[in-house]
């Protein structure tokens, strides 16, 4: 195992690779041991430890795609983003036996199981999470139906394989030919009990949001996760008052992900500053605070008296934290 | 056994009208009536309202005919609460999203309305539940699934089953009642003694 991004981390190997559509690659990633991965629920996701060059130790996030009842591998799909900051390009360049850490599954997109019927909105790669929830919904013997936007059929690979599996349930789009799903038409005059997940890219979860707010539905029968990309910006200096350890934060890397190569470990869930988890008090700053998160309220970003350490970072300087 | 402060019981609410909601769905039973009539006045104009009433009540209030005057669309009553919450049930399975529930009345039959709007998925912020009348508690006998409504005594004979039943101080949210369990099981005939609930 190298040491840095995966401090922490349990090992697996990459077991199969294979390209399903342009710039996106499925990842089946096998225990060292041999045994069995934790086990998860629909919805969840795992942080994929990333060694790049230079000594930069990123953590990605991936929805969780093979079976919940089946943990003898887990299988990951990336899409590559060629202006990141080089997580998915390390992800796309893996070969068959190479050497990975992966966190144990979280679960913050998970099937509400008391609802009478469930209705999925996805787009893009956000179709990974339906694999698992759809085969627990199944299971469950719970009505449920998926609505896929694909941009043109040389893209729906996933799409095509999860309505081979699901059935009639999935209904497929192709957006540059038909335009965008009608999605007052999906909320419209659904039965009580109904439930909406939505996964895909913000403007779509936006979308959907609003469109069933106008429609009466209320906010805990309405469910999203969304991956947000990592912002780049610039290196800084992280003091930790406690400890009294000074860390360098190189621009394409996260305080969290710097924390963690460091094997300091703090609270977290969802590395995209929504969950509130790794909410740390800034002591002193000789310097600006990029807030990228959507936990901390307008005032207390206005004040800079706390940051969210997954998601936002210091514009340059030494930024002293309560750690 | 016996814990005190009842945490558990529910914490109610003052009906006051959601204003996103495409149908109000207000539903109550016997002093329930002034929150139900109240609550009417309050929503907007022109929206989609139904009333459904019970006239059942442990204490004799009876508001049906201000009610009556009250709703200003569809209106049913019903003798009993077991009846109107049949009717909530039916009315609920054909009821979309966007539909708010507005629950008037006694503890028990609050608890009996829920567990039909539970079936549904009814959350927080789609259902409201404003506590009209005495404190007397509805029972459910962990022993028979049979339930007693308008117990005031901390021991009672079971109306299911018979058996004495000690009224323990822990309202389930899923049956929608305090719980009863047998006084004497570990030893037969010996009881807590007799007393006045805190109703």
């Amino acid at each position: 195992m190298n040491a840095g991004s995966s401090v922490g981390l349990i090992p697996v190997i990459v077991t199969q690779v294979e390209d399903v559509s342009p710039g996106v690659r499925l990842l089946r990633l096998s225990p060292e041991d041999g045994h069995y991965l934790p086990g998860f629920s629909g919805g969840s996701h795992i942080t994929v430890g990333i060694d790049l060059d230079g000594d930069i130790h990123l953590r990605n996030a991936y929805s969780l795609m093979s079976s919940p009842y089946d943990t003898s591998h887990y299988e990951i799909a990336v899409r590559r983003m060629d202006s990141g900051r080089g997580g998915s390009r390390f992800m796309h360049r893996l070969r068959e036996g190479d050497r990975l850490g992966v966190s144990s599954p979280v679960n913050l997109f998970p099937i509400q199981i008391h609802g009478k019927l469930h209705i999925f909105v996805a787009g893009g790669i956000g179709i990974t999470p339906l694999f698992p929830q759809l085969e627990e919904l199944e299971r469950a013997g719970a009505a449920f139906e998926a609505h896929v936007s694909c941009r043109t059929s040389e893209d729906a690979t996933l799409a095509h394989r999860l309505s081979g599996r699901f059935g009639s349930n999935i209904n497929i789009r192709y957006t540059s030919e038909t335009g965008r799903q009608d999605f007052a038409a999906i909320l419209s005059r659904r039965p009580l009990g109904s439930h909406v997940y939505i996964c895909g890219p913000s403007a779509m979860i936006a979308d959907v949001r609003s469109t069933a707010r106008a429609l009466g539905w209320s906010n805990s029968h309405v469910h999203y996760e969304q991956f947000v990309e990592q912002k780049t910006g610039k290196a800084f200096d992280l003091k930790l008052a406690r400890s009294g350890l000074t860390l360098r934060v190189p621009a394409q890397v996260s305080p969290l992900e710097v924390l963690e190569a460091n094997g300091i470990s703090i609270p977290y869930l969802c590395r995209g500053g929504a969950c509130g988890q790794c909410e740390t008090r800034i002591l002193q700053s000789d310097c600006g605070i990029e807030h990228n998160d959507v936990w901390l309220s307008e005032s207390v970003k206005a004040c800079n008296s706390h940051f969210m350490p997954c998601i936002s970072r210091a514009d340059g300087g030494v930024l002293v934290i309560d750690l | 056994m016996l814990i005190t402060g009842i945490k558990s019981r529910p914490v109610y609410d003052r009906l006051t009208p959601f204003p996103e909601a495409l149908l109000h769905l207000v539903v109550g039973q016997g002093s329930g009536g002034t929150a139900m009539s109240r609550l009417i006045a309050e929503i907007a104009p022109g929206a989609d309202i139904e009333v459904m009433y019970s006239t059942e009540s442990f204490t004799g209030q009876n508001h049906l005919a201000a009610l009556k005057d009250a709703a200003p669309g569809r209106f049913d009553w019903f003798a009993s609460n077991a009846a109107l919450s049949q009717a909530l049930h039916d009315r609920l399975s054909q009821a979309f999203m966007g539909t708010r529930l507005y629950l008037a009345g006694s503890e028990s039959f609050i608890g009996l309305a829920m567990k039909v709007a539970r079936q549904f998925d009814l959350n927080a912020d789609e259902v409201l539940r404003e506590h009209c009348g005495s404190l007397v508690r509805r029972v459910w006998c962990v022993h028979c699934d049979t339930y007693s409504e308008n117990i005031t005594q901390r021991v009672f004979s079971c109306s299911g089953c018979g058996k004495p039943l000690v009224v323990r101080d822990h309202y389930s949210r899923l049956m929608g009642a305090f719980m009863g369990v047998q006084g004497d099981a570990e030893v037969p005939g010996e009881l807590p003694e007799a007393s006045e609930l805190d109703t």
